[in-house]
């Protein structure tokens, strides 16, 4: 069994700092807890942050898409917000995390906090530019999801709490296809990459490429996207796709592990990016104006 | 500590330590359709219901439900629906050792109560937590095929 000396419950995140803090002994906090039920964190005591009013999925009065950190994968598959937000590229990763009851509980925060280089829902978020929000005991910082990887299992949070990220209105209508590679459907994935692109009068504008389990931290391609943006649907030639997946699959730091070798891994995100930003194209190219 | 929830409609008070699962919190209390298998979330045969949902007991802190509500199939049997499933489980021939029946039968319960519409895909998604080592997963799908075609004649 887990041991624990206290189970505290949260009514507010400024409340779960506190309690986080008061001690005695190291502290963690947990949501769903199906990663922490398997891995019994070493600490005293845990902070429950179900009840602290962060569990909620909005659409701000600026459009943006705010996910509380303790929604949990269910809501996000589910949501009428989360399904109709860049073409619902959020709730379908929601909806490839573990199986149906382990979506009742698990969360978005949680995910995110637990920080695996494999964090299954880190690339989709990356790639629609995800902001967090972190609380303090009497103030809120914001930065981007990409400085909050600080390494494997590693945050910039220290004691503070991750009270949800939130996806800018101008990535609503982006056009947005993420893809998991794992050995069998519930195992930690061997390679994922997404893919968002904002495309307007046959130009791509956005790009972004994002890439998981192939690197300490989940991360960006940022030189590959540098070569979409601004290029025309008809210029992105198979030669050029060709190009862009080659400097994506050069820009991660895969390692060998008993699922794949790293050669392996950066081969597959050569594959999926080329297919992804195809993928995107391809339905533009047919008519659409997403 | 002290929890208080409602279990299969009836108030409960439990005494767990703070570190236990549900699941180890419904064997010790006798609650025996909640089977105890692979512990890490994956197998689906501790499946119960909290607030109306599917859960994997065995990666659920049972502090965690103090003042929710949970359903297991002791809380069922006499449930029209529940009764329609277990018939045809047996029917087709879905079931063999039985160790994953329980939970199998929580999933689909969940999904025949909530969803508008329920075709094969939708009861494969529903069943994507519940493994089954003997018969496989065709015979579960056709019985519950069977009980939503009975549920859309009804409507």
């Amino acid at each position: 069994m887990w041991n624990l000396q206290d189970y505290r419950f949260a009514a507010n995140p400024a409340e779960a700092v506190a309690l986080m803090r008061k001690g005695p002994g190291k502290g963690a906090y947990i949501a769903g807890g199906t990663d922490m039920l398997l891995e019994h964190p070493n600490c005293d005591f845990v902070v429950d942050i179900n009840r602290a009013g962060i569990g909620d999925v909005a659409v701000t009065p600026g459009g943006d898409l705010f996910l509380g950190a303790a929604a949990t994968l269910q809501n996000l598959e589910d949501n009428d917000f989360v399904t109709g937000f860049a073409g619902g590229a959020v709730s379908i990763a929601a909806s490839h995390c573990g199986n149906r009851p382990v979506r009742t509980t698990a969360t978005v925060g949680g995910n995110l906090c637990n920080a695996l280089p494999s964090a299954d829902m880190a690339p989709v978020l990356l790639a629609l530019d995800a902001t967090c929000y972190i609380a303090d005991e009497d103030s809120t910082e914001s930065l981007p999801l990409t400085d909050f990887f600080v390494g494997p299992r590693m945050t910039v949070l220290e004691d503070r709490l991750l009270v949800g990220v939130a996806l800018p209105a101008e990535c609503a209508g982006w056009r947005c296809l993420a893809h998991k590679l794992t050995r069998t459907a519930e195992d930690i994935s061997l390679v994922q990459v997404a893919v968002a692109l904002g495309v307007e009068d046959g130009r791509i504008q956005e790009a972004r490429i994002a890439l998981g389990a192939v690197a300490p931290v989940p991360m960006r391609a940022i030189l590959a996207e540098t070569m979409l943006i601004g290029q025309e649907i008809a210029a992105v030639t198979p030669d050029v796709l060709g190009d862009v997946a080659a400097i994506a699959a050069g820009e991660c730091e895969p390692r060998d592990d008993h699922r794949a070798s790293a050669e392996y891994r950066r081969h597959l995100v050569g594959v999926l990016t080329r297919r992804l930003v195809e993928g995107i194209l391809s339905d533009n190219r047919e008519g659409g104006t997403a | 500590m002290n929890i208080s929830f409602n279990l299969n409609g009836a108030r409960a008070d439990w005494e767990v330590a703070p570190g236990e699962t549900l699941l180890q919190a419904f064997r010790a209390a006798g609650v025996f359709s909640v089977k105890l298998g692979c512990e890490t979330g994956d197998c689906g045969s501790c499946t119960v219901l909290l607030d109306g949902q599917p859960v994997n007991s065995c990666v659920v802190v049972a502090a965690r439900i103090n003042g929710s509500s949970v359903t297991t199939m002791e809380g069922l049997l006499n449930d029209d629906l529940m009764i329609r499933l277990q018939t045809e489980l047996v029917e087709h021939g879905a079931v063999q050792c039985g160790y994953c029946i329980p939970g199998m039968l929580i999933s689909l319960y969940a999904l025949m109560k909530q969803a508008q519409h329920v075709d094969e895909e939708a009861i494969r998604h529903a069943l994507t937590g519940n493994l089954c080592r003997c018969t496989g997963y065709v015979k579960p799908v056709e019985a519950a095929r069977a009980v939503a075609a009975a549920m859309e004649v009804s409507k």
